[in-house]
């Protein structure tokens, strides 16, 4: 129940809401006090998002009621809820990638004339900066900002708008654990000034990190409001997921096959056209994975992209299997058994407006056994494409439709089964559970053991932490394009892991934690 | 008191896209009748008579299919670029060089026996269309110059080329810009319908091969997955770049063949207007076909009924000419503000 003694700023009544005759919302009630911080817990597809999307007027409640301070609200324009006060920091960010900080920071405020005077909008946003402090280069172009800080310039572009809710969804999917920290300091900061915040997640250590009350969502339904001091993680995982269940990996010895990845002092720019890569060496065996840890921006997609083709080798070697592949097309590599499973899955890893088919055949349709005669067997494809998402367990309204339908989970299980169904020989995954719910989550983990049980070499770059440490054979932690240290998994401490990510070697690293 | 509301669809219906397409045209016919009211002619009167010109008369079926093979040829032009998300202005221009390039072998080249001599002109003004095209693409590939302005600044370069040889040396004989009559062999067969050509044939068997190209193909996988997504495209191992000027050389070809079978099936002569803006038409057409090939052939039949129309209220009602071009004109802008229709539902709120 509401704390009386507080405002009630939102009330959610009796929502209910439907795409397609698929019920994502049922009888929602939700409630948010002032100078709270309200985690909204659930799975993917649990209808978390779209139950704040009706709060912000993307979409309209099939049926129920929206109460904003006491008055009911009705969206009758697109800037309604930002307004009224209701800022939401959505998982793709809605920033003009060409433009500035500052300019994306004063874009559409109400407060603009029609000639705007930027220097008095930048006093005015760096008084904001310093009240929450944040630290960002206001005439940076976002385009060239690393994602974390980008998502520092959403969260700054519902102060500098004066919000009285904020929403944030997901926000430390694309997040260290470092920068994940400091993202909950500015949140309790920003609680404080008495402002309220939505705290979209399915992570429970962060629930408990900062949140007052939690709403569980599961399948539409709303399970539970409770206080975080009245609650504990398994209770809520239960809530969340139905049933208790506890997952564990098992990492068996296996027998390894040197020689599948040979690197050898690579350069690889970036966009700037500076060095993103710095003179890099390793090596990856078959039936091993090498987890690379680190800060995201520090070189580790660049690192993926030249490895798969999709990004030009400056200097230096990459030999597959003995082969030197270094400036071999994509399509080469990709026949010559290595695979991709790219960080950014909705832009590259499918093509969102084309049929689930069509993505799931992206790397096969030019087997000759899918040929007739001059032309595609669609009918084949088609078939094949049936047999991945049974065999991936993938869930989908329908295989002709389009593939950004499907939601975080499934088009994962979808580039995951296809690129497991290949049989390659090299599998470079990165953050290949970003934004995934635990059941999700898991089955992508599990595929990446089962990979490695199948002698398959593997290159694991990751920003979780845990995911490094449960499922790598050897660590390399990435730092400016360099890694600052290579080693067995379980040779350092999670700590000296933490130091290695903000550029100490592993001597000072070691040196640093046994002086504590 | 009522105020609209927009609420962002997940997805639009095949059904939905089709009844909002015809509800589009429907609005355009409405505003067009107020436009012609204006001139002071009853509007229904004049939709009659643009029926009753193109549609109402052997001959005026006749005339409407012979404008639409051009237009067959420059839909089908624009939505093979459009399909790789390209957009192709450059058909007209195209459609001139084609003209031009077939036009030079019928002045300069030997009288071949007819089959070849019609061969050889189709290749060339495909070929034509193709190196007129290349040059945006060109651009594109390698200066990331948007292809919409080089390929309409091109036509312009184009119609030139083929007006320097129109007023030089290829002039008539009565000082008039227009070439020499073809010879019998540089000249498409009359069907026995009117003035219906046999490159309606080829443009015919070009809309099957075309559908069998863009769904049934490798090439046409490649071809959809770079439209939808140039990162996607790249991650599942397609040269974009090497796909792309296939796409304009292509798109251009095919634009070239709407020349050749204007200069080789209807005119017989190079002149000035040989097209009527086929080129431009050839966006809408494909455009309000979503690409796909067949729909092409009905809404190329569709905007030629317009075309011939316009021209018989021009000349039956002393309507100014601009009303076809005011016709089309709002028709495209009633599809374009139609999208509006797909990507939101539209609500209407009443304010209290």
């Amino acid at each position: 129940m509401p704390d009386n003694k507080k405002n009630l700023l939102v009330h959610m009544v009796g929502i209910n809401k439907s795409f397609y005759g698929n019920k994502v919302n049922t009888d929602v009630e939700f409630t948010l006090q002032e100078g709270e911080i309200h985690a909204l817990l659930g799975e993917n597809g649990a209808g978390k998002t779209t139950l704040m999307n009706m709060l912000t007027g993307v979409y309209f409640p099939d049926k129920g009621d929206i109460f904003f301070k006491g008055n009911k609200i009705i969206f009758d324009f697109p800037g309604k809820a930002l307004r009224l006060g209701i800022g939401m920091v959505h998982q793709r960010f809605s920033l003009v990638g060409n433009l500035t900080v500052l300019e994306n920071l004063i874009l559409g405020h109400p407060d603009n004339k029609f000639v705007i005077k930027i220097p008095d909008k930048k006093k005015l946003i760096q008084s904001y900066m310093d009240q929450y402090s944040f630290q960002i280069d206001l005439d940076a172009i976002v385009d060239e900002l690393p994602i974390g800080v980008r998502q520092k310039v959403e969260i700054l572009k519902m102060l500098v708008r004066e919000v009285d809710v904020l929403i944030v969804d997901e926000p430390t999917t694309v997040l260290t654990k470092q920068e994940a920290d400091n993202l909950m300091k500015i949140l309790k900061n920003i609680a404080n000034s008495g402002k309220a915040i939505i705290f979209i997640t399915h992570k429970m250590s962060e629930v408990f990190q900062v949140a007052d009350r939690i709403t569980v969502l599961r399948k539409g339904l709303k399970i539970s409001t409770v206080d975080k001091t009245d609650t504990n993680p398994r209770e809520l995982a239960k809530m969340m997921v139905g049933k208790e269940n506890e997952i564990t990996f098992e990492r068996p010895q296996i027998e390894i096959e040197p020689g599948i990845v040979e690197v050898k002092d690579l350069f690889v720019n970036s966009d700037k056209g500076v060095f993103a890569v710095k003179d890099l060496s390793f090596s990856v065996a078959g039936g091993e994975i090498l987890g690379i840890a680190g800060v995201s921006g520090n070189g580790q997609i660049e690192l993926a992209d030249a490895l798969t083709g999709n990004r030009d080798v400056i200097k230096g070697k990459f030999l597959f299997k003995g082969l030197n592949v270094t400036h071999s097309s994509p399509e080469k590599r990709i026949d010559i058994g290595i695979s991709y499973v790219p960080g950014d899955r909705i832009n590259v890893g499918v093509a969102g407006n084309r049929s689930v088919w069509e993505n799931i055949i992206m790397k096969v349709y030019r087997l000759p056994k899918f040929k007739k005669g001059l032309l595609l067997n669609n009918k084949k494809l088609k078939n094949y494409s049936e047999e991945i998402i049974k065999k991936y367990n993938i869930f989908l309204p329908g295989i002709n439709l389009p593939a950004l339908l499907l939601s975080g989970g499934n088009l994962q299980k979808l580039i995951i089964g296809r690129e497991m169904e290949r049989d390659c020989d090299l599998y470079i995954c990165v953050y290949p559970t970003r934004g995934l719910d635990v059941g999700a989550a898991e089955f992508v983990r599990k595929a990446i053991l089962q990979l490695r049980k199948k002698g398959k070499a593997i290159i694991l770059i990751s920003g979780d932490f845990e995911e490094i440490l449960e499922l790598s054979d050897r660590i390399a932690v990435m730092y400016e394009g360099k890694f600052t240290g290579i080693f067995n998994n379980g040779e350092h401490s999670l700590e000296e892991i933490g130091l290695m990510m903000s550029g100490c070697s592993r001597e000072e690293a070691a040196k640093e934690m046994g002086n504590v | 008191m009522y105020k609209i509301i927009l609420e962002q669809k997940e997805r639009v219906s095949k059904k939905e896209d089709l009844i909002i397409t015809l509800a589009a045209i429907g609005i355009a016919f409405v505003l067009v009748g107020i436009f012609i009211a204006f001139n002071g002619v009853n509007p229904f009167v004049a939709l009659w008579k643009v029926m009753y010109s193109s549609l109402g008369s052997s001959y005026g079926i006749s005339e409407t299919l012979v404008k639409s093979i051009p237009l067959i040829f420059t839909g089908l032009s624009v939505a093979i670029a459009l399909n790789s998300k390209l957009w192709n202005i450059g058909a007209e221009g195209q459609l001139f060089f084609g003209a031009t390039l077939a036009t030079a072998f019928v002045i300069y080249g030997p009288i071949l026996p007819k089959p070849l001599e019609l061969t050889v002109l189709v290749i060339l003004g495909a070929i034509g269309g193709a190196i007129w095209a290349s040059i945006p693409a060109l651009l594109k590939i390698k200066f990331k110059m948007n292809e919409v302005i080089s390929t309409l600044l091109l036509n312009y370069v184009a119609i030139n080329i083929a007006d320097y040889f129109l007023f030089g040396p290829w002039k008539g004989k009565d000082n008039f810009p227009y070439t020499p009559e073809f010879p019998p062999e540089a000249r498409f067969s009359r069907l026995g319908f009117g003035r219906v050509h046999s490159a309606l044939i080829i443009a015919l068997v070009l809309v099957v091969i075309l559908y069998i190209l863009i769904y049934y193909t490798k090439a046409g996988y490649k071809l959809r997955l770079t439209g939808s997504s140039l990162k996607a495209a790249k991650y599942a191992g397609i040269n974009i770049k090497k796909m792309m000027f296939m796409v304009f050389l292509l798109s251009g070809a095919l634009a070239g063949l709407a020349g050749v079978s204007q200069v080789s099936g209807i005119e017989y002569k190079l002149h000035q207007h040989i097209s009527t803006g086929y080129g431009y038409t050839g966006i809408i057409v494909a455009w309000l076909a979503r690409t796909n090939p067949f729909i092409i052939v009905i809404f190329a039949i569709f905007l030629s009924i317009l075309l011939k129309g316009a021209d018989s209220l021009q000349i039956a009602m002393h309507l100014p000419a601009a009303v076809g071009v005011v016709m089309q004109a709002l028709i495209l802008f009633a599809i374009l503000g139609s999208e509006l229709f797909k990507n939101y539902n539209v609500k209407f709120i009443r304010r209290r």
